[in-house]
């Protein structure tokens, strides 16, 4: 019998407005490619990926959605069958940003109530043009109690961890429940660690 | 519970995340509904917040070490779906058959009765009784359907069966089968993370000649100094007895394992591997216990070749395994007796080699990286008296002797064991002696002595240490025979491995990704020019196939929506599958029928096992009166085209009795004027099929205003009529009061009281001001050839046109009675005139 090329499979989801990226993170994370023209997602689209944590091997299937306006209510009923969403906004631009709140109100009327988010803060490379701080970001994934990070695509920066944490946290989303497990007490210590490190593009 | 059970659990917890906890497994469970029934399975009672599952998991090894041994087959909700059963094996006290329904299906699986059993039994039904009082929600089996090892499977509970829910999420690659394709490029890389070890590999044979054991084995299978890492022992004729050839019982086999468990080597401890028996052939395979975590995908075969060509009282059994990369085959035959039946010999050889069926990669023997074949393969010596043999024995001839055997020659010649190699023969033959002694026959028969008892093998990287008879074990008329191999066994080397295994799964999710379905559209958004009341348009859009795969495609309905696209459109074709480098035309056609001043949608393109893609279709829509209510239509004065936004705003709200400008609309008096100047006599007035130019000449002669006469012949405005009144915006009788119609229809009183009561003024001044014009036309019947009867029944489905459209017309009789009365009954002074 064929050993499985992976144990469990996991459906993440990409949404922000349009502009912020959110093709090119999925291209980069499964392609470690980047490519400036900008051409506008008008659909759905997915490609596929396996990674391997705690020695479970995990296919990730990763929705990349169409982010202009237009599409939304379509867009909304591809949610429910996501266990994960990366939530984008771009640092160079200040609605993207503001929009941020309308599209977690989109998450909280669409999605499985117990999905796992993440709002990335996309394009921090571009420090030049960042008119969204670090600290706001984080400030309003403090409130949401949502995980945060800045990335960006085009110059490789956090994008493998964003989709292993957020991976991980499907993993083990009832660690807390469990404060014996010894495997689920090591992801909090690398939560932790992580969190202190991430300064890579201030 | 028992140890072992606490281990093979936390593994098998390991399987599923810590929040979905595992509450009870039963180990050693075979499937007898006609799958893989060679295969270890466990289940697994999972929950998880109250909702409970069982898991059909498949064990690569006997006892599970670790997860990556274990692979879910099959995964089955417990929900009001689900249900068990067990019923008994007849003949069986040991063993019952435990039955899992769930829909349409239906799993049986062997347990063995006991405590494991009842308590996973009781499980089970607890956690049914759970779930009929919880709403279980099974969400969470979600991304475990998606592993399942059998795609048939998936399909039972995918599609039909479970409430599992996939929404719009493909189940991923259609292209390739990840599995295979791991698994032959591991195959192809494995000198990068594998080195050869060596491995001591002893081989025995014993015919004992139906004799039960009374002696140790030690002094052969223990005779080298230092302890093999695996034991292969063969024996034939472990049991003579009419029981054990017909019912393949014996309790010989227990025996003999007891003492080959007694008789291994002291400074080392053995695992059983496999253990496979056939009437008198029983073949045992032992690792060191150090060894045994590396071992898996064990199975075990048996191959009768005796009478009749299949019983077993001769042939073959298997053992097969991987000792860590490399895979090993051990065969013990017994083939076909007597002198002169070399050929049956050779017959026998080829049977087993063809029939004998691991049922797992490799399954054949040939197949295997490794194969050793021992046995009592009865090949004797030919040509030579028993006089002649001994006395070349005695003269130590031995080369000359093994020219003169069957084997040899045989062998030689390609018809027996042909890639086979053999060590130097340079023992006495094993056959065949006087019981007890060291004595070659002395009975009447005298049989010549011969090398029956042989060890030959195959592969690459085997090499024989010794090869010897063990004259000290006298018990039977046979002396067994022993072979010691080193032999190289691929060994993983755990970093590299991982290594390579990582590299591999990126290519295979680069093919994935390359060989999911791929399209491109031309245009993404289609505007089509001003559409106006059925006039049809028509678009083009052309899909194309820029992946590696066919792709299906198809338009899909949108979440909330019931069809895939708005009712004034068509998407000619709707569904397809384009190849790779072709193309595919999609015809959009518009045709308006309704009051819209813009249509604007999304359609969906999916790509089965693909994305899904957007296409916007947008353009705005010319007003007209055939789309406009009754009531707005009367209080405008001049052609809909010439309204101003003001007037036109005004005219849409119908609050005020003041602003009617007219009893009726001002179009369908025109139309009526017409056909009444021109048309009365015409015969089947409204049955020809005008051009539909010529319509929609009438339709902007009537929205747009003009100086020149009404255009079209007569059949032609007859037929705009029809249309006119089959599109207002609201039917002439309104919807609400159909039933009372109908219901009235038998009275002319009752289907007055219903028009004067319940229908607005404009309503009624339109349906009265039709029927006398139907009146009209009926005084000349002798010249159109219309009776009453004939109008009501046209007038009456369109009057009182059904809501849904393009559905046959409902209670058309009714409707058609109701008009009736109005054809042939005066209402004229009911006809309000406009103030």
């Amino acid at each position: 019998m064929a050993k499985k090329t992976y144990d469990l499979l996991f459906k993440l989801l990409l949404i922000g407005d349009s502009g912020v990226g959110k093709t090119c993170i999925l291209f980069r994370f499964s392609d470690d490619a980047f490519t400036t023209t900008f051409i506008s997602t008008i659909g759905i689209d997915f490609k596929i990926k396996t990674v391997e944590l705690r020695g479970k091997k995990i296919k990730l299937q990763i929705w990349d959605t169409a982010g202009q306006e237009r599409f939304h209510t379509i867009t909304t009923s591809y949610y429910r069958g996501a266990m994960g969403i990366m939530l984008v906004y771009d640092i160079t631009n200040e609605k993207s940003f503001e929009n941020i709140v309308k599209w977690l109100r989109n998450i909280d009327e669409h999605a499985n109530e117990d999905v796992e988010k993440m709002i990335l803060g996309n394009k921090c490379d571009m420090t030049d043009k960042r008119i969204v701080s670090k600290d706001r970001g984080e400030m309003i994934a403090r409130e949401h109690s949502i995980r945060f990070m800045e990335t960006s695509a085009k110059a490789n920066i956090n994008i493998e961890r964003a989709f292993s944490e957020l991976a991980e946290a499907i993993l083990d989303k009832t660690a807390g429940k469990e404060p014996g497990d010894p495997i689920d007490r090591v992801m909090v210590d690398r939560r932790q660690q992580s969190n202190t490190t991430k300064s890579c593009c201030n | 519970m028992l140890a072992v059970h606490r281990d093979v659990l936390n593994i098998v917890q390991a399987k599923f995340l810590s929040a979905e906890v595992v509450r009870s497994i039963h180990l050693n469970v075979s499937a007898i509904d006609g799958r893989r029934c060679d295969e270890n399975r466990i289940l697994a009672l999972v929950e998880y917040n109250n909702s409970f599952a069982l898991f059909i998991l498949i064990s690569s090894k006997i006892k599970p070490l670790s997860i990556s041994d274990l692979s879910i087959e099959t995964v089955i909700p417990i929900d009001e779906y689900f249900s068990c059963d067990t019923e008994p094996i007849e003949g069986s006290q040991f063993h019952i058959i435990f039955i899992i329904t769930y829909k349409k299906i239906v799993r049986a699986f062997k347990i063995e009765i006991g405590l494991e059993s009842s308590n996973f039994a009781s499980e089970v039904i607890r956690s049914k009784e759970v779930s009929l009082y919880n709403k279980p929600i099974f969400v969470w089996l979600d991304k475990y359907i998606g592993t399942m090892s059998e795609p048939s499977h998936t399909s039972d509970l995918g599609q039909t069966d479970t409430p599992i829910i996939r929404q719009h999420i493909a189940q991923g690659p259609s292209g390739i089968n990840r599995d295979s394709m791991l698994k032959y490029q591991l195959k192809l890389k494995e000198p990068e993370f594998t080195q050869k070890q060596e491995f001591s590999i002893f081989v025995g044979t014993w015919n004992v000649n139906g004799q039960p054991p009374s002696i140790s084995l030690r002094p052969w299978l223990s005779c080298d100094e230092n302890p093999p890492d695996l034991y292969a022992v063969g024996f034939q004729e472990i049991d003579l007895s009419k029981e054990a050839f017909l019912f393949n019982d014996t309790p010989r086999e227990a025996e003999w394992y007891k003492y080959v468990m007694e008789g291994v080597h002291p400074k080392a401890k053995y695992k059983l591997v496999g253990l496979a028996r056939l009437v008198g052939m029983q073949l045992v395979v032992m690792v060191n216990s150090q060894h045994y975590p590396y071992v898996k995908n064990i199975s075990v075969d048996t191959i009768g070749t005796g009478l009749l060509g299949k019983m077993g009282n001769k042939g073959g059994v298997g053992v097969r395994m991987e000792l860590h990369n490399t895979s090993l085959c051990f065969v013990n035959s017994h083939l076909a007796a007597h002198v002169d039946e070399y050929e049956r010999r050779n017959q026998d050889y080829k049977d087993i080699n063809a029939r004998m069926n691991f049922k797992r990669t490799p399954q054949a023997i040939k197949d295997h990286e490794q194969v050793y074949w021992l046995g009592d393969l009865n090949y004797r010596i030919t040509d030579l008296t028993t006089t002649q043999v001994k006395t070349l024995l005695n003269r130590h001839e031995l080369p000359t002797l093994l020219r003169a055997d069957q084997l040899n020659q045989q062998k030689e010649r390609g018809n027996v064991l042909l890639d086979y190699e053999e060590g130097d023969i340079k023992f006495q033959p094993t056959y065949k002696y006087d019981l007890n002694t060291d004595t070659f026959d002395t009975s009447e028969k005298a049989r010549p002595p011969a090398w029956t008892d042989r060890i030959l093998w195959r592969g690459k990287g085997v090499y024989q240490v010794a090869y010897r008879s063990h004259m000290d074990l006298r018990l039977s008329d046979h002396k067994p025979v022993s072979a010691l191999f080193k032999s190289e066994i691929s060994v993983v080397d755990p970093s590299k491995y991982r290594r390579v295994h990582e590299e591999l799964l990126k290519k295979m999710d680069k093919y994935e990704n390359e060989y999911l379905p791929q399209v491109t559209v031309d245009q993404t958004e289609v505007v089509f020019e001003l559409v106006k009341f059925r006039e049809r348009q028509t678009r083009e859009i052309t899909i194309a196939n820029t992946g590696m795969v066919p792709a299906e495609f198809e338009f899909i309905k949108k979440l909330d929506e019931n069809s895939y696209c708005k009712d004034w459109l068509r998407i000619i074709p709707y569904c397809g599958s384009i190849n790779p480098g072709e193309k595919c035309d999609v015809k959009l056609e518009v045709c308006l029928e309704t009051d819209l001043t813009k249509i604007y949608d999304i359609l969906v393109l999916h790509l089965k096992g693909g994305k899904d893609m957007f296409i916007i279709i947008n353009g705005d829509c010319q007003k007209s009166s055939f789309t406009t209510s009754i009531s707005t239509l009367c209080r405008i004065s001049v052609p809909i085209m010439q309204v101003t936004d003001e007037q036109w705003r005004l005219a849409l709200k119908d609050v005020s009795e003041s602003s009617v400008l007219y009893s009726v609309p001002r179009e369908l008096w025109l139309i009526i004027d017409h056909l009444y100047r021109h048309g009365l006599k015409t015969r089947d007035l409204f049955e020809s099929s005008a051009l539909h130019e010529e319509i929609i000449r009438i339709r902007d002669w009537l929205d747009f205003g003009s100086l020149d006469p009404l255009p079209g012949n007569v059949q032609a405005v007859a037929e705009t009529l029809l249309l006119f009144l089959s599109f207002t915006k609201d039917p002439v009788i309104p919807y609400d009061v159909h039933d009372a119609c109908i219901a009235a229809a038998s009275n002319f009183q009752n289907c007055r009281q219903i028009v004067l009561q319940k229908v607005s003024d404009l309503h009624r001044n339109v349906f009265l001001y039709i029927c006398m014009f139907l009146q009209e036309i009926l005084k000349y019947s002798n010249d159109n050839g219309y009776d009453a009867k004939t109008l009501a029944s046209l007038f009456g489905d369109i009057l009182l046109r059904d809501q849904i459209r393009n559905s046959k017309p409902q209670a058309s009789r009714g409707k058609s009675n109701f008009v009736y009365n109005f054809l042939v009954n005066d209402m004229s002074s009911s006809i309000m005139p406009h103030k």
